[in-house]
């Protein structure tokens, strides 16, 4: 078994933490596209609680619960790479921490030209999917890298 | 069981009640309704949509309220083309549009004046202060309750706000002068924002205080919290119901009302035809679709979404089950479609929408037209109400029964107001 399989945090992960970086002084390794370390960058920064890490074959998710309720399923490749984030909750999660360095290619997205209403996003780029919906206290969402995602998920089963 | 104890609860409900839509008292009020607890509401294009180089709002509900400095009756103002919408809770209104007004702060918890963030599933969002007014909606008066009022400025936004997305705080970027948030709760954050609400620090995107920068997330107690103006309507206040007549295809301009209490006058009484939805988490009914189901699980509260109906949604917005309905392109003369369908010809769909708790089961028909081609087609590019309008989310988003849901049906939004009084429900 990989060492990323077990639960144990690697030490730049408990290093950031243990010098209290928490907040804007931390790197911003966040987690789409980062490594399995960015998990507990998230879960620091957002002041979360970790709350499982589910195997999953070729795939392990790590579940972790922001203040007010919203939860973040943080999907790691056997490589040791973030590929997908999903969340549901009563709070919108902090875009710029879960996606990153994917987080100017959204935020590009969201400027464009649209009609008028209130509607969820379907944001389908090469490189990058974001998708949202529910609506006020109930939202949930999904970013992923389409390339990276290991055979046998489908996209349909991130969340 | 549960549609007799809904029938049996609003016996109890009219029986103490003398009144049968009364008439205004020449409190300025919007629309042209007679009735005092019936709002005239349109689906109009929107405040914009006859601008030069303005656009159309589709399926947007739109209604006027006049806002008054609390304990005024003259120092007011009459709001147009507010977004009538039952998935939110709470007014908020462009502060260019009450711009004569005055209002009172309303403070968070630890003193300084309250500011709040509200985000939108698009990623949009809205920043303004917390202030306190006075809502008339056509003959009743919500007194005294906190408002968000959408700061013109758009400075000092926090980063766990803006969160990457557009601040609609101008007409043309909202394309409504506010949205009347008349949905499921009293409030609009509840116990997750209120200081003894158990949450070790306020959770973000919500409140915040600014008096250093930046502005920092805040505690607010529920009496403070921005507050869905029905729920303090002396009588009409257990929830509403949105009336519009049937629509085939599209149309320039739909009429309908937005009528206030369930139950509680004579106009507002609900049929024992109707079809009633409890709700899990009080959040959502079950959808099945494609064969798949749609439901929240009722013991975590999370996960996947159910169904729900909501009238700020201006389409039908469910999953693209195998990947079946085209979806439209990024670039088109009307700007980003990709949130709609566009499929070739009109598809005829159907589904279920089961109560979670009886597992009664009403079937819903449908049909989904091509966005595109309703909004540039010369015949249909003028209209505002489109009646085939729909678009894709992820499974896990569930069915949302957005206004095209609305044509032919009185819905009825009933509020959660705690056990033993009202458990939230639709109704239609």
């Amino acid at each position: 078994m990989k060492a990323l399989f077990k639960r144990s945090i690697p030490f730049t992960a408990w290093f950031m933490v243990a010098i209290g970086c928490i907040g804007l002084s931390c790197p911003a390794r966040a987690a789409l596209g980062g490594d399995v370390t960015s998990v507990e960058a998230d879960r620091a920064h957002l002041k979360a609680t970790s709350l499982e890490v589910r195997p999953a074959g070729a795939y392990e998710v790590h579940a972790i619960q922001a203040p007010g309720g919203t939860v973040i399923n943080e999907y790691v490749s056997s490589a040791g790479k973030v590929f997908a984030v999903a969340w549901h909750g009563p709070f919108i999660p902090e875009m710029q921490q879960i996606l990153g360095s994917y987080f100017q290619q959204y935020s590009a997205a969201l400027g464009a030209k649209r009609p008028y209403g209130r509607r969820p996003l379907n944001i389908q780029q090469p490189g990058l999917v974001v998708q949202t919906g529910g609506h006020m206290r109930a939202y949930v969402g999904r970013a992923y890298l389409p390339e990276m995602l290991p055979s046998g998920l489908k996209a349909d089963d991130i969340k | 069981m549960f549609l007799l104890w809904i029938v049996l609860g609003f016996l109890g409900f009219a029986v103490g009640c003398g009144s049968s839509g009364s008439t205004p008292s020449g409190i300025p009020g919007g629309g042209g309704s007679t009735t005092a607890n019936v709002l005239a509401i349109a689906v109009d294009g929107g405040p914009t949509a006859n601008q030069a180089n303005g656009a159309i709002y589709p399926n947007g509900a739109f209604a006027s309220a006049t806002i008054c400095a609390p304990g005024s009756s003259s120092n007011c103002v009459t709001v147009d083309h507010l977004l009538v919408d039952t998935g939110s809770m709470g007014l908020r209104v462009l502060q260019s549009a009450i711009s004569s007004l005055s209002l009172p702060a309303v403070n968070a918890s630890n003193g300084p004046a309250a500011w709040e963030c509200v985000s939108f599933v698009d990623g949009s969002l809205l920043w303004g202060q917390v202030e306190a007014a006075t809502v008339i909606l056509s003959g009743e008066t919500a007194k005294n309750i906190p408002i968000q009022v959408v700061s013109s400025s758009g400075t000092n936004i926090p980063s766990t706000c803006s969160n990457g997305g557009v601040n609609e705080n101008t007409q043309a970027l909202l394309g409504a002068n506010g949205i009347l948030g008349v949905g499921l709760e009293p409030i609009d954050c509840g116990a997750a924002c209120d200081p003894n609400g158990g949450n070790a620090s306020p959770p973000v995107p919500a409140y915040y205080t600014c008096s250093s920068a930046p502005c920092s997330p805040a505690f607010v107690t529920e009496s403070n919290q921005v507050t869905n103006p029905v729920a303090v309507l002396p009588v009409d206040n257990n929830g509403v119901i949105v009336e519009l007549p049937a629509l085939s295809s599209s149309a320039a301009t739909v009429t309908g009302n937005l009528v206030f209490g369930i139950g509680t006058e004579s106009n507002n009484q609900l049929p024992s035809t109707a079809k009633a939805f409890s709700l899990s988490c009080d959040e959502f009914f079950t959808t099945m679709f494609e064969n798949q189901t749609y439901s929240i699980d009722p013991l975590t509260c999370t996960g996947s979404a159910g169904g729900f109906i909501d009238s700020g949604s201006n389409a039908l917005f469910f999953p693209n089950v195998n990947d079946s309905i085209q979806i439209c392109p990024t670039s088109t003369p009307v700007g980003d479609l990709s949130s709609f369908y566009c499929p070739p010809s009109l598809l005829n769909l159907s589904a279920v929408n089961q109560d979670p708790n009886t597992l009664y089961q009403a079937t819903t028909n449908f049909s989904v037209g091509n966005a595109q081609t309703l909004f540039t087609s010369a015949s249909t590019t003028s209209n505002a109400a489109f009646s085939t309008l729909a678009g894709p989310v992820p499974s896990t988003s569930g069915f949302d029964w957005g206004l095209p849901f609305f044509y032919g049906k009185n819905v009825f939004t009933a509020m959660d107001l705690g056990q033993g009084v009202q458990s939230a429900y639709w109704a239609y």
